[in-house]
């Protein structure tokens, strides 16, 4: 028989072999004791002497030949086989990983505003709770026994006649003016405190953000710009915003600031009290009197100051319809953020 | 405040709907909350700013609306009064100190008929949520709601001559108010009194014996200016509420206190009949004016914004500044009297720029110079938070004000006397907490009886610590873990209990990522393990026993909890990160695996190691470690794991097992261990 076509004819058998079974009996067939090789073995016997030797040579050449065919088939089918044959894990199973905490929304609406305005250049500092009477009052020009002072109302300290519960974040820009000279650019959050009777939209502890920019010739159009940077970001590009004029004794011109109602788009609703606006800080231009108090430069410097409530804004920003879940810490709610 | 649309018009000439109006006035700082139909009239609630007592009149709405509208505003009957014949009889005034009442008039009419008011001015007040007594109380009401001047009318035949002194009520003294109560007054409260007795709480409210009733023949009219502050506290104190307050609190004009009492005389006159008879006042007869000084530059500049003097001159004018432009472009503003909040340049701005509209300034965005300083305790605060949550904590904020019982159930800091607020509005509120803690453990049992099956918590608060001089305030990390974890594995779910190991692992995790080195932990007794970071302690650790769990209504479950103080913490801030090289060179490791009594701290084996061990010797751990049945009672099972380096050179077993036999030989020695074959 004719070597090459014994050769092609193992390939072609190899190639059709798809199991383990296949490539024993395709072994056997070539290689067995009565196989296609042992035939030719035997042949040789009836050769003429001198075809012998070469014969036996291309024989045993091919007998390699084909026992490497054979074993590198087998591998390869065997790899294919390990691939397929291992047990497939059910993947419907739990993933397993470290359940991720969660950091407080209210934290995350802070971290979430303080990083605009540090985008805008300001940075980001805190102050002590336990504040001064002038801090909180006094340097902010608003006077002693003045009845601007009720819409500050305030917890004060047993045994310490000047000291009290910061009732807003202002009291930082008395501190930072005190110790620094302008150009400011600081944002102050952090918790404060009045006596309020507990309901779904009073506390008697929340959290404020403060702003304060000041430098020479600094415009309430500055004041603007920077918030509705500010409120574009938080809310989206396309709120409307309006700057209503308001009194705070320690800016003038004062602002209380609206964004066009999220839920409803401004066309009245229960979230805005049918309104269409929602009103989220109070702002202005900061009072020559606080400038005075700080003893500043008289005329030198202009600035603005901004202050709102993060839980208002944290509200309206997640739907959340009672300010008290967020110290109720359950972690059915905490979780969702 | 509430203002009727037709009233209004009796002042000004409106061109818009109520609805228009309503807009216009929310955009020039009267925020309208509400509009409603009442007794046939648009009633607008419009909220006041404490700095605007001149809003809270129809005229003084008015007066905005025609600025606003830039239509002509006029004071209607408030033009052109003036006294009556008659008032040349006086009538005697004591005031005891002027600054408590600068200004008090009172006018004696004789010979009214008092009877129930006609409807025009039943409907009027109603519609302002005001209800009708008869002619002469609502002709007073009718006045105050017009001018914003609040009056008050006396049964002069109920007084007891001299009828009028004001002065401070004496200890003791009572009162009956109208409004039927009886009140005691202190020294601190000022009154109206006649020769005996208060007839009235001082722009607060009449007193019940002198009331005006169907009876009165005649009547003592008061027109008067009290002290702000005066009026604020006596209503405070007093508990009464009333409009002449609300008014009076936020200071009233002195020359609106004389127009009103003549409008009223005249109402009077119309609607009741009667006679002027006498006159007494007593204080200042003008009020103090300012001029203010403003350059139309420091008005542009400060709103970013290119008025025209004439703009600026028309719409200060029209709020009822007298305005003179000298020299060019310069406002010298007069201050009428009712605008005692105007007193710089600053609120005239704000005036020009109201009026000329907050929304017509346009946008700009400063220049704002970085600052270099930055606050490193709250970037490394941030870095702790992130941690924890990474490690699966769930950050909460809890009160800082709480009730002292709460600190105490606790257990904790028990030798501390909390900060006390002076004036809380409930328990809750009371004191000022020194730990984060048991709000945590609170906030863990709130959540256990919502049927959670592990909580695990941590705050950063500040926390307030009594202190002689000044109380002390710092920020604090509070952790507390509590129940089961679930952890799923391949091979099936795993349940794991939480204990102190963990809040120690976490605190590790922390410290190592906060480059806080050389920190222990050391048990101090009572399930309680002392943080300690350098010298100090910088926090504790604390198993809860059983009476504190029980305090909380938590039965069958621990907590493990710690408090550390952040500045422990963060004073070194987070290192700078240096890069040391990865080894080149492999490590040879060794395990040794013995039994050893189980009252020797693995904390003393690890230091033996420590210190014996050669320089080669690149670290020991534990890796694993058991008690229980297949070793001897008294006794656990250790396994440290010691790895062999050195950074030159590759080491051989020849080198390394003499010194890890040595090793193994010391420990045996020192702590009795019992080497176990791996």
């Amino acid at each position: 028989m004719d070597i090459n076509a014994i050769q092609a004819q193992l390939e072609d058998d190899l190639s059709a072999a798809s199991s383990a079974q296949d490539i024993e009996a395709i072994r056997v067939k070539y290689l067995g004791r009565k196989g296609v090789l042992a035939d030719l073995t035997g042949a040789i016997g009836s050769l003429p002497p001198e075809e012998r030797g070469v014969f036996g040579r291309e024989v045993n050449a091919l007998k390699l030949r084909i026992t490497e065919s054979v074993s590198s088939r087998l591998n390869a089918l065997n790899i294919k086989a390990s691939i397929s044959d291992k047990k497939e894990t059910d993947i419907g199973l739990p993933g397993i990983a470290q359940e991720l905490g969660s950091s407080h929304p209210i934290v995350q609406v802070i971290e979430e505003i303080c990083g605009i305005f540090a985008r805008m250049g300001f940075s980001v500092l805190e102050g002590p709770e336990i504040e001064t009477e002038f801090n909180n009052f006094t340097g902010l020009n608003i006077p002693l026994d003045h009845p601007s002072r009720d819409a500050f109302d305030t917890f004060y300290l047993k045994d310490y006649p000047k000291l009290l519960l910061r009732s807003h974040t202002s009291p930082m820009q008395v501190r930072v003016m005190k110790n620094r000279k302008p150009p400011l650019a600081i944002v102050v959050p952090g918790r404060v405190y009045r006596p309020d009777a507990v309901d779904a939209s009073h506390l008697f502890m929340f959290h404020q953000i403060e702003g304060l920019l000041v430098d020479e010739n600094i415009k309430f159009s500055d004041l603007k710009g920077v918030l509705e940077f500010f409120a574009k970001s938080v809310f989206g590009s396309d709120i409307k915003m309006r700057f209503r004029p308001h009194f705070f004794p320690f800016t003038e011109p004062s602002a209380e600031v609206d964004i066009s109602c999220i839920m409803c788009k401004g066309k009245g609703c229960s979230v805005c009290g049918r309104k269409g606006w929602l009103e989220i800080l109070g702002a202005g231009m900061v009072h020559p009197n606080v400038f005075k108090h700080a003893g500043y430069e008289k005329g030198k410097f202009t600035g603005f100051a901004f202050g709102m409530g993060v839980e208002r804004i944290a509200m309206l920003k997640y739907g959340i319809n009672d300010i008290r879940l967020f110290f109720e810490n359950d972690l059915r709610f905490l979780k969702q953020f | 405040m509430k203002v009727a649309y037709n009233w209004l018009k009796d002042f000004v000439n409106i061109t818009l709907n109520p609805k228009e109006l309503a807009e216009k006035l929310t955009l020039a700082g009267l925020e309208v909350v509400s509009l409603k139909e009442s007794s046939g009239d648009s009633v607008l609630e419009i909220e006041i700013t404490s700095n605007r007592p001149d809003w809270l009149s129809i005229a003084g709405i008015a007066r905005e609306v025609g600025a606003i509208t830039g239509v002509k505003f006029d004071m209607g009957r408030f033009n052109r009064l003036k006294a009556k014949a008659g008032s040349k009889r006086r009538i005697e005034i004591s005031v005891a100190n002027e600054k408590d009442c600068p200004f008090y008039s009172a006018t004696v009419i004789q010979g009214v008929k008092v009877a129930p008011s006609p409807d025009w001015l039943r409907k009027r007040l109603e519609s302002l949520g005001c209800r009708s007594i008869n002619n002469i109380v609502d002709i007073t009401n009718y006045i105050l709601f017009e001018s914003g001047q609040p009056l008050h009318a006396f049964d002069l035949d109920a007084l007891k001559r001299p009828f009028v002194a004001v002065r401070r009520a004496r200890p003791e003294e009572k009162i009956i108010t109208l409004d039927g109560r009886q009140v005691v007054l202190n020294q601190e409260i000022l009154v109206i009194a006649d020769q005996d007795r208060p007839v009235a709480v001082a722009g607060i409210m009449g007193g019940k014996e002198t009331e005006v009733t169907l009876d009165t023949r005649n009547i003592l009219l008061e027109s008067a200016v009290f002290d702000p502050v005066l009026v604020r506290k006596g209503r405070q104190k007093t508990g009464l509420q009333s409009e002449s307050a609300y008014r009076f609190e936020r200071g009233v004009d002195l020359k609106g206190a004389k127009t009103a009492s003549l409008a009223a005389q005249e109402l009077i006159r119309k609607l009741a009949g009667g006679k002027v008879f006498s006159y007494g006042s007593a204080g200042a007869s003008e009020p103090s004016s300012t001029t203010i000084k403003v350059k139309m530059s420091q008005i542009n500049s400060l709103l970013g914004v290119s008025v025209p003097v004439l703009k600026a001159k028309q719409i200060l004018s029209r709020l009822g500044f007298f305005v003179k432009v000298k020299p060019k472009e310069t406002l010298l503003v007069k201050v009428p009297s009712f605008r005692q909040d105007v007193k710089s340049y600053v609120d005239v701005i704000e005036e020009v720029a109201r009026i000329y509209g907050y929304n017509k300034i346009p946008m700009s965005l400063p220049a704002v110079k970085p600052s270099q300083s930055q606050d490193g305790a709250r970037s490394s605060i941030s870095e702790v938070k992130r941690v924890l949550s990474a490690l699966g904590l769930n950050e909460v904020i809890t009160y800082s004000l709480v009730d002292r019982n709460l600190l105490a159930k606790s257990g904790i800091g028990q030798e501390l006397a909390p900060l006390e607020v002076l004036n809380p509005l409930s328990k809750e509120q009371e004191v000022l907490r020194y730990s984060l803690l048991p709000s945590l453990i609170k906030t863990v049992a709130h959540n256990l009886d919502q049927k959670q099956e592990c909580v695990s918590i941590f705050e950063v608060a500040d926390i307030f610590l009594p202190s002689r001089e000044c109380p002390r305030e710092e920020a604090s990390l509070g952790i507390a873990l509590c129940g089961t974890r679930s952890l799923f594995l391949e091979r099936g779910l795993v349940k794991d209990e939480v204990g102190i190991l963990h809040i120690k692992g976490i605190l590790e995790t922390v410290f190592r990522r906060l480059g806080v080195g050389g920190y222990s932990f050391k048990p101090t007794g009572n399930g309680r393990v002392s943080v300690v970071a350098g010298r100090d302690e910088a926090g504790y650790m604390l198993d809860l026993n059983e009476q504190v769990l029980a305090a909380f209504g938590i039965k069958n479950k621990k907590i493990v909890c710690a408090e550390i103080r952040i500045n422990k913490l963060v004073s070194a801030g987070i290192p700078e990160k240096k890069f040391s090289g990865i080894p080149r060179y492999p490590a040879i490791g060794r395990d040794i695996s013995f039994l050893v009594k189980d009252d020797i701290s693995v904390e003393d084996i690890l230091a033996e190691i420590r210190t014996r061990a050669s320089s080669l010797l690149s670290s020991s751990r534990i890796i694993d470690y058991y008690q229980g049945k297949q070793i001897p009672s008294g006794f656990r099972a250790l396994t440290i794991s010691c790895e062999y380096r050195d950074k030159d050179r590759t080491l051989t077993e020849e080198e390394v097992s003499p010194l890890h036999d040595a090793l193994c030989a010391g420990l045996e020695n020192k702590f009795g261990i019992r080497l176990r074959q791996a």
